[in-house]
């Protein structure tokens, strides 16, 4: 973590020494900085306090080079006034020393969130080389192929997933095979999720069994996979426009971004018995493709996955590591309806687990289903939306209305509130004593 | 007597001269083949910046990047948000087929999302990202429909100087007029270069409802150009000028700016 900012500030020092030998208009014409700053704050209806207090700084540095090649610099300092989402200094021990937060105290990060070079070569051959955020899919709310890069889910997955998602050090590369587009991507980057820990407000209980009464748990620490190429991601995506049709088929090499939890019985210790949890990172193979079509005013697209040997907490008592493997098929099918300024989008989300087996807390057919309701107002001056996620199988879900005004062309105020309903153990309904209110402010310079 | 010959002798000549000059008059349709038939150039960038002004004045800018392209007769516009910076990398792509009964492509890239969204362009007549102007008024830029009305030539007016040719359109259909949101329009066609000088639309109810005017023509790289259009929209007092700057019609604009990955990866 502290090798990375010094590399960068001299990588950004000798650019800047570079370029400063050049014309003063040149360099006024190739260079661009701009500043968002996003204020956002959320009150807890249950805990009856501050939820989240956030201030973020985002700036953005463009050099353009020359007319195919640009440098791209997106930083960020994060303040979270009351310390709650991620309490304490994180050690980030999921994300690799390349990626990792500075923490100034427990309230404050900072962040390089993208450094970048784009260029073009050979008039057909577009790469991008370092740190970035690739997103693959068709899909809203829930991912199934945007899996390239991992999330922090310190908000479980109400924060943007701009913000969200982490971005890594990778290299994309682009061409064009008659009208087929190419995209190829490797990610020597071994960072994985940021899940909250036990005492943070979105700690996802729902994922680990309750041990029995009188049984501690121990967490032992994650082995995450270190080496530099045998350890990369590495993907391809083909895509193409056929007869009004989008089409792409996606295929990724991967460690899953979750651990997968053994977990056994500790009968034996001397601090009597414990359920000992050892998570360790798995790799897995994904093919999936998504597709697009306009059909009159609306839109309809899908997004499919199979992923071979995802791993489950079972609830198999005769599995020792507390492990089953199977293959899994995704699916997301969504249309959106356009009218004037008032948008209706739908989606249907299925996840099949296709060997017989045993899992923790869900079904093997699980089915979701999301319903976003939008319209925008005075120009586009306000828009008021809402989003509803809801499990069939579990009967949760959560219901988020949202308002969002442009007071000028640069400051945009945001009220919303987020609802949970359901089981406490389940995915959505965990968190129905989070329940909250937010209004915040994005300004950008 | 005498004076009653005088004037029916009067009124006969107003009359033949009327007439006269309607039957000099072009046809709506020849005029609307006209603006199609204007040089263009193959390519062209510009800067566009639109301003937004609501009816208390309150003004929103928003500076782009236009790229255009013909292939053929089929159209390629990619738009590059560059500010507000909260909007920076919004982009939108449209591929414009010359069938009339060929929907249009587009895509929407949205950053917060990191994502393309397709969007139908059935629904011409939706207003384009928060202007007062339409999808199917984008489209068109400073030409007229040659399918959508049946238009009567009215006369000639001279607008900022230029002697233009009057046109009424009412829409071919019912449909047509739902679809487009217009019930009636009148245009004012540059009887010289073909370029819609001024416009006058009313809804389907028809209420007045938009005066677009073309401003700032002149000749760029030997191509007739608008450097700015000032739409009114009478029903909500919103305003939204076009200011074009930077236009060159000279650039070699690479085909794959016109892809789904261009649009994510930006200019």
């Amino acid at each position: 973590m502290f090798k990375t900012y010094p590399l960068v500030i001299i990588f950004l020092f000798l650019c800047l020494k570079s370029i400063s030998q050049e014309d003063k208009q040149k360099f006024k014409d190739a260079f661009k900085a701009s500043l968002v700053t996003v204020t956002d704050f959320s009150y807890e209806f249950k805990g009856d306090k501050m939820q989240k207090s956030e201030i973020i700084l985002k700036p953005k540095f463009t050099y353009r080079i020359n007319n195919i090649s640009k440098l791209v610099f997106i930083g960020q300092v994060y303040s979270e006034l009351n310390d709650n989402l991620e309490p304490g200094k994180s050690k980030d021990h999921t994300v690799s020393k390349w990626s990792r937060r500075l923490f100034i105290g427990d309230r404050t990060n900072l962040e390089l969130r993208e450094l970048y070079y784009q260029t073009k070569i050979g008039g057909n051959f577009r790469i991008m080389l370092g740190k970035q955020q690739i997103v693959w899919g068709e899909t809203d709310g829930l991912k199934l192929l945007d899996v390239v890069n991992p999330q922090n889910f310190r908000e479980f997955i109400l924060d943007g997933f701009e913000d969200s998602r982490i971005p890594l050090w990778s290299l994309k590369s682009e061409f064009d095979l008659d009208d087929i587009a190419v995209q190829l991507v490797w990610i020597p980057d071994n960072t994985y999720h940021i899940i909250p820990n036990f005492d943070a407000p979105y700690f996802t209980s729902s994922l680990f069994p309750k041990p029995p009464e009188g049984v501690s748990t121990i967490f032992g620490q994650v082995d995450r996979p270190t080496r530099f190429l045998k350890d990369s991601d590495a993907g391809i995506k083909l895509s193409t426009f056929r007869s009004g049709w989008d089409i792409s088929i996606n295929y990724f090499y991967y460690y899953e971004d979750l651990p997968a939890f053994y977990n056994r019985l500790d009968l034996g210790s001397p601090s009597g018995p414990s359920l000992i949890i050892e998570p360790e990172y798995e790799r897995q193979h994904l093919i999936g493709g998504t597709f697009n079509k306009v059909l009159g005013s609306s839109t309809l697209r899908g997004e499919i996955a199979y992923v071979f040997d995802q791993n489950f907490i079972t609830t198999d008592p005769n599995i020792y590591n507390g492990i089953v493997t199977s293959h899994v098929y995704k699916s997301a099918f969504g249309i959106d309806y356009i009218k004037g300024e008032h948008i209706i989008s739908a989606q249907l989300f299925s996840n099949i687990i296709s060997d017989r087996i045993s899992v923790y807390n869900r079904d093997r057919f699980e089915t979701n289903t999301s319903l976003k309701l939008s319209r925008d107002m005075m120009n586009d001056n306000l828009t008021a939306d809402i989003l509803w996620i809801q499990n069939y199988n579990h009967g949760d879900g959560y219901v988020r209305p949202q308002l969002s005004y442009w007071i000028n062309s640069s400051v945009q105020l945001l009220l919303e509130s987020t609802i949970f309903y359901g089981n406490t153990n389940q995915l959505f309904g965990q968190f129905q004593d989070r329940n909250r209110v937010s209004i915040g402010m994005k300004w950008g310079i | 007597m005498k004076t009653y010959k005088i004037i029916s002798l009067a009124v006969l000549t107003i009359m033949v001269t009327i007439g006269t000059n309607a039957q000099n008059l072009p046809s709506g349709q020849s005029i609307a083949k006209k603006t199609h038939e204007r040089n263009e150039g193959i390519s062209m960038k510009r800067k566009l910046t639109m301003e937004l002004k609501d009816k208390r004045g309150k003004i929103r800018i928003r500076e782009t990047i236009s790229l255009r392209k013909y292939y053929g007769k089929e159209k390629r516009l990619a738009i590059f948000y560059e500010t507000p910076r909260s909007v920076q990398g919004t982009a939108f792509l449209t591929f414009d087929y010359p069938e009339p009964s060929v929907d249009d492509d587009q895509w929407l890239y949205m950053p917060a999302l990191r994502k393309t969204r397709r969007i139908s362009a059935a629904n011409r007549g939706d207003y384009f990202l928060g202007t007062d102007l339409t999808y199917e008024d984008i489209k068109l830029e400073t030409r007229i429909s040659l399918d959508d009305y049946n238009y009567k030539t009215l006369g000639k007016e001279t607008i900022e100087g230029q002697a233009c040719f009057i046109v009424e359109g009412t829409p071919v259909s019912e449909e047509i007029a739902k679809e487009l949101g217009y019930g009636k329009v009148k245009f004012w066609v540059d009887a010289k270069i073909w370029m819609l000088r001024k416009a006058e639309s009313w809804d389907v109810a028809k209420n007045h409802l938009k005066t677009i005017q073309i401003k700032d023509v002149k000749e760029v790289q030997g191509i007739w150009t608008y450097h700015k259009i000032v739409v009114k929209n009478h029903k909500t007092g919103h305003e939204t000028i076009f200011l074009n700057s930077d236009i060159d019609y000279k650039t070699n604009i690479s085909d794959d700016t016109f892809t789904k990955e261009s649009l994510i990866n930006g200019l």
